[in-house]
């Protein structure tokens, strides 16, 4: 019987692991069943499990991989994830994955997806066009079809024929992941000194690497973990960490900022996983489910346009709702979309007086004593007011 | 003579082409004073200009205005402005131009522009687009509308694609009509898309004379001086007489083999938007090689027409929509971009790829070393890969780019000896 | 006999060359002084005395090719030519089976692809930061106190090279003293740099693909512990010669003796351009 910390190792390692290991396995056991990958930050992962095949979230070498190749593909002033990303593939470190997913999140993930289809012509590398104009009422159909074309794709290279039965099941598989994702939160939110950020990251996260009824168990086996816990509670401020996360903060930096003095009482570190803010609807067509979800019922998000509720307002309301003192800006360096938001956020959190704090990383950082500093003096500015 | 200044195009209609950009910034003017005509903020690429014409709307080109700033040397003080507020030194300038223009109540040209009735996003593969005028939306408190179109991930743009983007399409006319006051004109509208199809049918024409040897004019330093009036008055008659004049204009240079240089050395292909603060200084380097660009991807950002696209006045909403679509260098995918660069080397018979990466733009940038792995090592073709912005001038070293460039020309012009002989 | 010049005038120091042609060309003399402020006055003191090792009076030198930055203020030179070119061909006379060129100099690095014959066949320059250039490993020398020409050896004697992630010259300071204060070793610190640098400049230089043979050249050249740590990189061995902070000078020779042929002009070069020396 695994100790409760025992897990969090594992799922630190299994991130961590580039040669996805795991993935392999699954593919041994299943034989001739796929295993598509998706870049960051939402995939209808309820499509290719309903196709039979794995889905597996990507998110670039992090700090275990040298740029050896990729660097000479994409220039300078381009966020580390798209160039470990390429290495990874440059590498054969993606030779597991039948096809890799990307969406319209920026540019240069989007330059990614079709320099990697010129680099990898066997590999099924396709593009989803996630829509930019929720108001509209075309969308939700436009959706639609985009993720018809998806299951014809997927059906292409090997998936079984999709049935709305398997979609169903799929959706409810899933929507029962973000419920416990939802708890995990809301458990953190409550009492986090009893749950690290880096613990609840990392079982987050595992669930890229593993079928969903498999993260399901871990998560109910760990919330129950959870309730036994016992610890006392610090002095730490409590904040939310805002970030447009697609290129990811090393395991180092996020136990820092709580070594440092704070409680980080919510995240959007893997936001993709908890995407939708009330389940997915059953019965019914399930394609157009997904896709109205998507378009009706999906978190904000720097990657996605909806001015029907404003990202800041959303920040705002994340605050409140999280009990937060003050907000963390993590932003990974050059990441257009999150600079960009940056700059409305920063103005709202000024009219609401909410003290917040902008720390730059990459996803490649082994010292970390200029970011801590910040960090403590931040807390210190606000413990001391 | 090789050099900028006296060779670069001076003709009849460059004096027409500074009249009708004032013209436009007259009008902005007047809708800014008076509050008519209804003035629509729009990006240039794969837009919708047509729609705009049938309610009698001027446009507003932040983009242009960005463009202006940074060729008076005016960019540096707003995108200061901008970074004081918030904005990152790694947002693209052109944004933190225009949004720092607001922020300090200044233009390009000292006209005043007007806030926009609406702004209007014409998302076409460019995601900064999006933000730009989100924060635009805000800071002029106008309504925003993103028309969302899907980008090309394919060969062509499938029925879903072309039926969404109509649908909305469909919707912004109802939204200008009750934004403008004024009732669809459809057959304006049908008027302003065959306008269209002719501009595009006589800049096509041009971009082809310039396969001749020598060609008559630079396809890309200027290009850049027509795609103002390109960009303006697509959709109007008075595009048609510009570019028929251009046309004329260029083939009689045609007729009595007049290229850009007395002898045309070295023929190009430029990818990747110019350095703006630096654009006379950077035309120099090549005009010192008597290079002449033959082609650019940059000139086809309003714009691909070279290969028989045209807006089709018989569907006009599906005409716009597919040049949206498909008919535009930003919602092409990077490996058409390939492909695109691939017809022109090949077709205008170019010597060279000069590859201008630009710290602001990622949609053109990110992934420009695959492309140069692609052109030298598949297409054998020499190719040169240059760094600096097309706004801030603080990311220009115009040594550095000066020694790459003639390092480049004496590696070429050593090969054309040695394949001489 | 015919004798030309190249005069390479870097931004920290001006190297000249002296080379004769009678059937084969060789290297007759060479000389290196200080750039300074006066870049005129550095070429021609660089000229002077790569004459004077030569035991040739300047007027018997009957072209000269200026290359390096400040090649344009040669007053004397017959034509110029990049340093990219420069390189390449010097590499190719030192060592023929010369096909990448790997140089890292005081304020750029750069790689060049080169053909049969000398010729350049692509490049690719990093010259907007001090990643991979000599600049970079002498902030990092300074930050540790030692000397430039200790740090090689220092960096060879580590066993357990640190992790360095930054290739910026600002952060891998703090990098440094970091690791001082976690205790690390002085040898291990400097490997680290290397090896990362290394890894920084191959990366640049896979943009034009490497292809043995691999010439180094440039002032960096110098520091074993560098070159080391690019072998080690590249898996394979580098070719170094003693000539490497003359390859553009050098190069600048080979031309000028080539278009001596070609050209009409004779050497500019008049005593009266001595006047100015001995200040």
């Amino acid at each position: 019987m695994l100790t409760f910390e025992r897990t969090f190792e594992q799922c630190q390692e299994l991130i961590a692991d580039l040669s996805f290991e795991r993935v392999h396995r699954w593919k041994e056991q299943h034989p001739g069943a796929r295993v598509i990958g998706y870049f960051p930050v939402y995939a209808p992962v309820e499509i290719i499990h309903a196709a039979g095949m794995l889905p597996v979230g990507l998110n670039g070498g992090g700090d275990r991989l040298d740029i050896q190749y990729a660097d000479a593909r994409f220039g300078s002033f381009i966020c580390s994830i798209i160039k470990t990303t390429l290495e990874m593939g440059l590498r054969d470190h993606l030779k597991v994955f039948d096809g890799i997913l990307f969406s319209s999140i920026c540019d240069s993930a989007r330059n990614l997806c079709f320099v990697m289809k010129r680099n990898f012509p066997d590999l099924y590398i396709d593009f989803l066009h996630l829509p930019h104009n929720p108001s509209s009422t075309a969308s939700v159909d436009f959706l639609a079809s985009e993720y018809h074309r998806l299951i014809k794709e997927l059906e292409r290279i090997g998936g079984k024929p999709v049935t709305e039965a398997g979609l169903q099941q799929a959706i409810a598989l899933y929507s029962c992941n973000r419920q416990l994702i939802r708890s995990l939160y809301t458990f953190r939110a409550q009492k986090p000194h009893l749950l690290r950020a880096w613990e609840s990251y990392v079982l987050i996260r595992a669930g890229h690497f593993m079928p969903v009824e498999e993260h399901n168990s871990l998560l109910e086996e760990s919330l129950k973990q959870l309730s036994q816990r016992s610890g006392k509670p610090r002095d730490s401020i409590r904040v939310v960490v805002e970030g447009a996360f697609c290129e990811q903060p090393p395991l180092d930096l996020i136990k820092l900022v709580e070594d440092a003095g704070c409680y980080v009482v919510d995240d959007d570190f893997v936001i993709g996983q908890s995407w939708f803010v009330e389940d997915v609807p059953v019965g019914g067509d399930p394609v157009f489910a997904l896709a109205d979800s998507y378009v009706n019922r999906a978190v904000y998000s720097s990657v996605r346009h909806d001015f029907r509720a404003p990202r800041w307002e959303g920040l705002a309301e994340k605050v409140k709702r999280s009990k937060a003192n003050a907000v963390l800006f993590l932003i990974a360096k050059f990441c257009e979309p999150a600079y960009f938001d940056y700059v409305l956020f920063k103005k709202k959190l000024e009219e609401l007086s909410v003290p917040h704090l902008l720390l730059e990383f990459e996803e490649k950082q082994f010292t970390f004593d200029r970011v801590r500093t910040e960090v403590e003096t931040f807390v210190e500015s606000l413990v001391f007011d | 003579m090789g050099d900028a200044k006296h060779t670069e195009y001076r003709g009849s209609i460059h004096q027409r082409q500074k009249e009708l950009m004032l013209k436009w910034y007259e009008r902005l003017n007047e809708a800014a004073e008076t509050g008519t005509p209804p003035a629509i903020s729009l990006m240039i690429s794969g837009n919708c200009v047509e729609l705009l014409e049938a309610f009698g709307a001027v446009p507003i080109y932040p983009e242009v205005n960005a463009l202006q700033l940074a060729i008076r040397h005016q960019s540096l003080e707003p995108i200061l402005a901008a970074e004081e507020i918030g904005y990152a030194p790694d947002n693209c300038a052109y944004v933190k131009a225009d949004i720092g223009c607001y922020l300090k109540g200044i233009t390009p040209t000292g006209s005043k522009l007007p806030k926009p009735d609406l702004v209007l996003c014409n998302f076409v593969g460019c995601n900064t687009y999006v933000k730009w005028f989100e924060h635009t939306a805000v800071l002029t408190n106008s309504k925003l509308y993103v028309l969302d179109v899907p980008f090309l991930r394919e060969d062509n743009p499938s029925q879903a694609d072309i039926d969404y983007v109509v649908r909305q399409l469909k919707e912004l006319v109802s939204l200008l009509e009750q934004i403008t006051g004024r009732q669809f004109d459809y057959d304006r509208f049908v008027e302003a898309v065959r306008c269209s199809a002719q501009v595009e049918d006589l800049w096509s024409q041009i971009k082809h004379l310039a396969r001749r040897s020598p060609s008559p004019f630079d396809a890309y330093f200027d290009a850049i001086t027509l795609m103002g009036p390109l960009y303006v008055y697509r959709g109007t008659p008075e595009g048609v007489e510009f570019f028929r004049a251009a046309l004329e204009e260029m083939q009689a240079k045609v007729a009595i083999g007049q290229g850009v240089y007395d002898q045309e050395k070295f023929r190009l292909v430029i990818e990747g938007p110019p350095p703006y603060p630096y654009f006379r200084a950077f035309r120099d380097m090549f005009a010192k090689w008597k290079a002449c660009t033959v082609a650019s991807t940059y000139s086809t950002v309003g714009g691909l027409w070279e290969f028989g696209a045209r807006h089709d006045p018989d569907h006009p909403f599906e005409a716009v929509a597919l040049h949206m679509l498909a008919h535009n260098v930003t919602n092409r995918n990077y490996l058409q971009r390939y492909e695109q660069i691939r017809r022109y080397l090949e077709d205008w018979n170019a010597d060279g790829l000069i590859i201008h990466f630009v710290k602001s733009c990622r949609l053109f940038s990110a992934g420009q070393g695959d492309m140069r792995d692609y052109v030298t090592k598949t297409l054998g073709i020499p190719t040169l890969y240059i760094e600096s912005d097309l706004e801030d001038p603080r990311y220009f070293s115009e040594a550095q780019t000066r020694n790459r460039v003639d390092a480049f020309f004496e590696a070429l012009e050593h090969s054309k000896l040695t394949a001489a002989v | 006999m015919r004798i030309a010049a190249g005069v390479d005038v870097g931004s920290t120091q001006t190297k000249a060359v002296v080379m004769a042609e009678n059937g084969g060309k060789t290297i007759l003399a060479r000389a290196l002084v200080d750039t300074g402020a006066n870049v005129r006055k550095a070429a021609e003191n660089a000229f002077l005395a790569a004459c004077h090792n030569a035991e040739i009076p300047a007027t018997d030198v009957g072209f000269v090719v200026g290359t390096g930055y400040g090649r344009y203020n040669i007053s004397f030179g017959n034509a110029q030519l990049t340093e990219i070119s420069c390189h390449a061909r010097g590499a190719h006379f030192v060592c023929p089976t010369t096909r990448t060129v790997i140089d890292m100099g005081g304020q750029d690095a750069k790689a060049i692809s080169v053909g049969s014959d000398g010729q350049v066949l692509d490049f690719v320059m990093n010259d907007k930061c001090a990643a991979g250039t000599g600049r970079f490993l002498a902030n990092a020398a300074d930050v540790m106190g030692i000397g430039l020409d200790e740090i090689g050896p220092l960096s060879q004697r580590s066993t357990r090279p640190v992790r360095i992630a930054t290739v910026c010259t600002v952060f891998v300071e703090s990098d440094i003293l970091s690791y001082l204060a976690q205790g690390k070793k002085g040898e291990d610190i400097m490997a680290g740099v290397h090896l990362a640098i290394a890894k920084r400049t191959l990366s640049l230089a896979r943009r034009v693909s490497i292809e043995p043979d691999i010439t180094m050249t440039g002032g960096v050249a110098r520091n074993l512990g560098m070159v080391r740590a690019l072998e080690q990189v590249l898996g394979t061995k580098m070719q170094v010669s003693p000539d490497a902070h003359f390859m553009g000078a050098i190069g600048a020779a080979v031309f000028a003796l080539e278009k001596m042929d070609q050209s009409f002009e004779s050497s500019t070069w008049r005593p009266e351009h001595a006047a100015g020396s001995g200040h």
